[in-house]
């Protein structure tokens, strides 16, 4: 990962709709050439942050800088060096891949000459060569979003936000999509990504976990995982979960454990040295008539994390 | 500056295709002006004439039947019956087979002919349809001022000539011969540009809101003024030849002449055009969807419809509708417009509407502006 400086940085950044905090005090850096995810549960505030990152809305109180420009103030100078891809609707339904083209292309002052090859290869991207004519309306998700990103990389951004691009697309589409940020950074473009899914979030660079407008955690997912989560997680098969959880959690002081949440089919448990806690947990099961499957210790998923670190 | 008009540019072609995509809108807003114009003028082209009229004579006299006649001479009534008694005139009013009744009292011939005999006579008229029924009493009146003229001779024992110094000479200006077509349909075509103009403009940003593009157009490098010029352009466009196959059609299918100048009457409806595009982009932003936009297009094309004096002359309203309808850029307009096609008026006799016009479209014009532009920055 190149960190040759900072393409978006948020200083105690808030934003209140009335009584509403949207955003209540949010910091980040992004650093050039990075996949930043920003993760949280719908209503948490990023589709807000990002919107005051673009200039879209004017934060309450703190500042937002991308690309090292201040956003308040430089909204039309920065519009070129910026792509954006909106939650689902960035494209116009009733046009042809390629009149969206187009339009992005010439609304963005491409050249012929630059629209043409521009055009050419966001069909590429997109796995839409030789189906320019079809309406956009008639494409799955996955081939949508593609062509979306396409489009908002037709200008050769600096710095391209995604809002949730991936919501409602199926998983094999969705690591598709993926696929084709990892090749963005590849040429130089810094992504900022938001997202609710948690297997998204593991192959971000660097994250931060948001929560109520607060950011809860913040770093890479190893880096994550060791501050909140250090050591490992105990992992049962057992035939009744939800029985599973229930001894668990009553017996929690005892065992001294922190956490038991469903994951799947399987049960986590989480707190400090399980390993040590291992043969007592199985104990306990076993007393209370329960057969606890198979068990193992296991290292933390993002998700257990983001769990433990909103509770 | 090149970037800019093509930014413009992009945004225009872009609102061209949709308007092809979804062409059928353009398409009912020119058929549906086209059909409006072709019922009006033909409904309103000819004088009325042929109102069924039913009749109660309890006189039965010569006189009496004279009456008749001479109502239906007029050609304005077509005789539906005799009847008896007045429950059948009452239901026959009510269930709307008549749209006027004549009662002759049983004295009538020999009033008439008596000396100092005072003849009365009954007529009602269905004054719920107030068109037919201004016409039914023209007619009447008509017919019982000539006879009143008769038997006020025949009681002087003097010949006719006695009185034809009197007879008075009427003339109908602009519209000899009260073809009402020739009020209507220009009224018609003026109205339609208003119509368009506002629901496109109304549906251009509240369509990009509803679908959830606004944003992402937001984000673009367009300036706030290119993204108004470039949604505005197709909206004149289709403003403009929509009001071009109206006038088309009011001048060469419904024979109402051009008197003014043409090249006038164009240059006013561009200049008309950009008031009423003001209005519409104003009610685009305010707007969440196509369906609200529409609705608040409705409504406000119903109030201006009413200050027009197309339904109902403005000098005949109470004195403070009266200012506010100088306030409506749409009743300026249609004077206009009358002005040039019927009476062929020019700078000279238009200047007050023609300076109200362009005083309200300053004002909308600059509100417009400064509105959209907050909304969209």
């Amino acid at each position: 990962m190149k960190s040759n400086g900072i393409a978006a940085l948020a200083q105690d950044l808030v934003k209140r709709f009335g009584d509403f905090t949207a955003v209540a005090g949010m910091n980040f850096e992004v650093y050039r050439g990075e996949i930043f995810g920003f993760l949280g549960p719908n209503g948490s505030g990023k589709t807000t942050t990002i919107r005051m990152a673009l200039g879209l809305l004017t934060p309450t109180s703190g500042s937002v800088e991308v690309l090292g420009v201040p956003v308040d103030g430089n909204t039309h100078a920065l519009r070129p060096r910026i792509g954006y891809m909106s939650q689902r609707f960035s494209l116009y339904n009733d046009l042809s891949v390629l009149q969206n083209l187009q339009f992005y292309g010439r609304a963005y002052g491409l050249s012929n000459h630059e629209l043409k090859e521009g055009v050419e290869d966001a069909l590429v991207l997109a796995g839409l060569e030789g189906r320019e004519k079809v309406k956009t309306h008639e494409l799955s998700g996955g081939w949508r979003q593609r062509l979306a990103l396409g489009a908002a990389i037709l200008h050769e951004p600096e710095i391209l936000f995604l809002d949730e691009p991936t919501a409602g697309v199926d998983p094999l589409s969705r690591r598709d999509f993926w696929d084709l940020l990892y090749g963005l950074i590849e040429k130089n473009i810094t992504v900022f990504v938001t997202t609710h899914y948690m297997d998204e979030a593991e192959h971000c660079h660097r994250l931060a976990f948001i929560q109520s407008g607060s950011r809860i955690v913040y770093g890479s997912p190893a880096e994550i995982k060791e501050e909140v989560m250090p050591g490992q997680v105990l992992e049962l098969a057992p035939s009744d979960t939800g029985k599973t959880i229930q001894v668990l959690r009553e017996a929690s002081d005892r065992l001294k454990i922190d956490e038991v949440e469903l994951y799947g089919s399987l049960v986590h448990v989480f707190g400090p040295q399980m390993e040590d806690k291992l043969d007592a947990i199985i104990n306990t099961l076993r007393d209370a008539g329960h057969d606890p499957g198979q068990a193992s210790l296991v290292e933390p998923s993002l998700e257990d994390v983001f769990i433990a670190s909103i509770k | 500056m090149r970037k800019s008009l093509q930014r413009i540019w992009s945004l225009s072609i872009k609102e061209f295709i949709h308007l092809r995509n979804d062409w059928w809108l353009p398409a009912f807003m020119i058929l549906g002006g086209v059909l409006e114009l072709v019922a009006i003028g033909w409904a309103t082209s000819r004088p009325i004439s042929n109102l069924p009229l039913m009749v109660l004579d309890q006189d039965r006299s010569p006189a009496s039947r004279e009456v008749i006649t001479a109502l239906e001479n007029t050609g304005t009534f077509e005789l539906d019956s005799y009847v008896g008694d007045m429950q059948s005139i009452e239901q026959a009013l009510e269930l709307g087979q008549i749209n006027a009744a004549v009662i002759i009292p049983p004295d009538f011939g020999g009033e008439i002919a008596s000396s100092s005999g005072q003849a009365t006579l009954a007529v009602i008229l269905n004054g719920a349809e107030s068109i037919p029924a201004t016409s039914a009493l023209r007619a009447i009146e008509g017919v019982s001022r000539e006879m009143g003229q008769e038997i006020l001779l025949e009681r002087l024992g003097s010949g006719d000539d006695a009185l034809a110094e009197f007879e008075p000479s009427l003339r109908v200006w602009f519209n000899e011969s009260l073809n009402e077509a020739l009020y209507t349909t220009p009224a018609e075509a003026a109205l339609m540009l208003e119509f368009t103009v506002l629901l496109f403009a109304a549906l251009s940003f509240s369509r990009e809101r509803e679908l959830g593009t606004l944003e992402q157009l937001l984000v673009m490098p367009f300036s706030s003024l290119e993204i108004i010029i470039g949604k505005s352009i197709p909206v004149m466009v289709i403003g403009f030849v929509d009001f071009l196959l109206m006038l088309a059609m009011v001048h060469f299918v419904f024979d109402v002449p051009i008197r003014g100048s043409l090249a006038l009457l164009l240059i006013l409806a561009v200049g008309y055009l950009m008031v009423e595009l003001g209005k519409g982009l104003v009610i685009s932003v305010i707007s969440k969807t196509q369906h609200q936009a529409f609705l608040v297009v409705m409504v406000i094309g119903m109030m201006d419809f009413m200050f027009t004096g197309y339904a109902v002359p403005v000098e005949s309203m109470p004195e403070f509708m009266q200012s506010v309808a100088n306030l409506i850029p749409a009743h300026h307009w249609l004077a206009i417009v009358r002005g040039i096609m019927l009476k062929g008026a020019g700078l000279d006799a238009l200047w007050p509407h023609i300076l109200l016009l362009a005083i309200l479209g300053l004002v909308i014009g600059t509100f417009s502006l400064r509105f959209v532009r907050r909304a969209l920055d």
